[in-house]
């Protein structure tokens, strides 16, 4: 009868810190979702600005816009006028 | 009178407890003397209690058990969903489209859409002329919007930039709400426009290669039920269907190419008057497209100011009569027939000739030619004789073979197949005239494709917009013999004595045909041109063939020597400084103090 008692008090004692403990890992489990909620959240909004960049970077490396810079500091494109062409022995010599 | 009244009441009322508790001593006495007098409740009465207690437990259990027991858990289950459960739909992004180098030409950013509901809004005037300022839209608008319509949603602006969209919620207007979206955005704007075409609000492919991989780039939204806390964090989730995000799209094109065509084009269509023009810069290697350009374009970013004129890929899209482009497949059908070699003589004189009551003539009489100068001079009287000794089946297989009447398969939308008639129904003047590229339509494309088959020995390969590792397996068409003799003839076109010395590049050698058609209209030959020039560079060892196409110039000129070879060369001397093709040993004495150096 005793050992009854023992094992009844014994399991009502899991029981009850078994229960504790599955509150304890629900919230935890609750605050680390949260957060994990919140890197992801972050982490969208890293790469939305990531590909703003890109973009940005698309239109400063536009061949137009280095065109217009280009001009602005007096440098001008290409023209047979101003080509001179080395045969290979030639550049081969120069310094 | 009355003091003795009071006390008499006093009295009496101290007898009566007196009596009681004379009573009570006397009951308790008796009863335990007597057990007859002992009271007794009746036994049911307890048991009545019980029962109604017990029946009280069971009610209870028998609501808790149906509640939570699973009889009925909606009623719980729908509240506590109302209080905490959210259904959200997640947004998949449109997939980027880069360049052959990874430059981004198109790419989806995140936006807002503001949107009310009217009956809810309740804004001073002062916060509506805020707003209508944040929105750029009239304020007398913006008060029709929310006033006129008896709809009870009403979109105010969609895709806002989320800095204006933060202010505008900044402004705790009742009724007034903002959702996400995204927001396509063009860096190369009118320069890729026609090729990369426009998504809609809803940021669905519309027109071009966005309409072309619209599988591939477009994703499928998501829907995720989410738990939320008292604070409003969620704290679980389930996926109800998992976004699946839009792919990337890798083009051929090389955005730096892209631009030297656009400009180039842009600025003959202008001089030249013209009604536009296109330019296509196709690998010989892989066939893969490098540069797909058409002027007039227009700017993505502004929708409002887009017309259907300017939407159009005329490369790929408009047909037009070649004209003599075409002539070098015609005497490539004759030489691999061993009809003619490049040495062989024709007499073109008189510069016109008649063929069942139709003449056909050159621009002068060229007199006596050989095969190799009836394409340099161009020579439509030359082309002619040599394809009448030609069986049509012939003509129309090597037509065939390099792509006309087939639309390519390059991934665009809007490809037409452009119009080439089955040979059985040819007429001897319609052989002669096809021969030189009348009553026969191609798209730009198409005609660039074609020559593939000069610049590259023989055969063909499929053209792609898609930047791809592996290349198409080849397809022949001509014998090498054959494709290198044709090279040879138009290397000679690009010559001093040839059609199209405006085309030639300082430091390379280059091949190419120039074409001047005039323009059917309802049915009949008008006096507005399309002057054409298609040609590769270098003539040997080709990298780039390159055609051009200039519709109705009225500028005075409309030779495609005079016209689309300019642009040819300014697109052929920038790109093979873009891909870094070293000028050849032979061109460089031509450099050095050829009159070429000092082309404007």
């Amino acid at each position: 009868m005793i050992h009854i008692r023992i094992i009844v008090t014994a399991l009502a004692t899991v029981l009850m810190l078994s229960a504790l403990s599955l509150v304890t890992a629900q919230h935890r489990a609750r605050d680390l979702f949260a957060d994990l909620e919140a890197a992801q959240q972050l982490g969208r909004q890293d790469e939305a600005e990531g590909n703003r960049l890109l973009v940005e970077l698309g239109r400063a490396s536009q061949p137009a816009a280095i065109e217009a810079a280009a001009r602005q500091l007096g440098m001008r494109p290409i023209d047979p006028e101003h080509t001179a062409l080395l045969p290979p022995a030639a550049r081969a010599t120069r310094p | 009178m009355r003091q003795p009244a009071a006390s008499s009441t006093s009295r009496s009322a101290r007898a009566g407890q007196r009596a009681r508790k004379r009573r009570s001593g006397a009951d308790s006495a008796l009863s335990a003397a007597n057990p007859l007098l002992a009271v007794r409740l009746p036994a049911w009465r307890s048991r009545m209690l019980l029962f109604a207690l017990f029946c009280g437990f069971v009610a209870l259990a028998g609501r808790a058990f149906y509640l939570q027991g699973g009889l009925s858990t909606q009623f719980l289950q729908r509240q506590g969903e109302a209080r905490y459960a959210r259904t959200l739909d997640v947004a998949a992004t449109r997939g980027v489209i880069t360049d052959r180098n990874g430059v981004v030409l198109a790419s989806s950013v995140p936006a807002r859409s503001i949107w009310a509901i009217p009956e809810d809004v309740e804004t001073g005037k002062h916060e509506l002329a805020q707003l209508a300022q944040l929105l750029d839209i009239p304020a007398g608008e913006l008060r029709r919007r929310l006033t006129a319509d008896a709809r009870s949603f009403v979109y105010l602006k969609r895709q806002v930039a989320p800095e204006i969209a933060q202010r505008i919620e900044s402004f705790n207007l009742t009724g007034i709400h903002s959702s996400r979206e995204f927001r396509r955005l063009y860096p190369e704007g009118a320069i890729t426009a026609q090729l990369l075409g426009f998504t809609d609000v809803e940021d669905r492919g519309q027109d071009g290669v966005e309409l072309a991989f619209e599988r591939t780039l477009g994703g499928r939204p998501g829907l995720r039920r989410l738990i939320k806390d008292r604070l409003g964090r969620a704290v679980e989730d389930d996926w109800v269907r998992e976004p699946v995000e839009g792919r990337d799209v890798r083009l051929s094109i090389d955005n730096r190419i892209q631009y030297i065509a656009f400009s180039a084009l842009q600025s003959a269509v202008r001089a030249n008057q013209a009604q536009g023009g296109s330019v296509v810069v196709l690998d010989v290697a892989s066939g893969q497209i490098l540069a797909l350009t058409s002027w007039p374009s227009f700017d993505p970013s502004r929708r409002d100011r887009m017309e259907p004129e300017h939407l159009r890929n005329r490369a790929v899209t408009d047909t037009f009569e070649p004209g003599s482009t075409i002539k070098p497949f015609s005497i490539a059908t004759a030489l691999e027939a061993g009809l003619v070699t490049p040495q062989t003589t024709i007499d073109t004189s008189p510069g016109s000739m008649r063929i069942g009551g139709h003449t056909i003539s050159d621009t002068s009489s060229h007199g006596v030619l050989t095969v190799e100068q009836v394409v340099a001079k161009s020579s439509n009287v030359g082309t002619a004789k040599i394809a009448l000794q030609l069986p049509a089946q012939a003509l129309w297989d090597t037509l065939t073979a390099v792509g006309f009447g087939q639309a390519p398969h390059a991934g665009l939308t809007g490809a037409v197949t452009g119009r080439l008639r089955p040979p059985e129904t040819w007429r001897p003047i319609e052989q002669a005239t096809i021969a030189y590229g009348y009553g026969v339509s191609v798209s730009l494309l198409q005609l660039a494709h074609a020559y593939l088959v000069f610049a590259r020995d023989g055969d063909l390969v499929p053209v792609s917009v898609m930047s791809s590792e592996a290349p198409a397996p080849a397809v022949r068409v001509l014998e090498p013999q054959t494709a290198q003799a044709v090279r040879r003839m138009l290397e000679a076109a690009v010559s001093e004595e040839g059609t199209a010395a405006s085309a030639r590049v300082p430091g390379y050698q280059v091949a190419g045909k120039t074409g001047t058609a005039r323009k059917l209209r309802d049915g009949r030959y008008t006096d507005a041109y399309v002057a054409s020039f298609v040609g590769f560079a270098p003539a040997t060892n080709a990298r780039v063939v390159i055609a051009v196409m200039i519709d109705e110039p009225r500028a005075g000129h409309y030779y495609g020597g005079e016209v689309a070879a300019p642009v040819f060369s300014q697109v052929a001397a920038g790109t093979l400084r873009e891909l870094q093709v070293a000028p050849q040993g032979q061109a460089l004495a031509l450099a050095a103090g050829d009159p070429v150096n000092r082309l404007p």
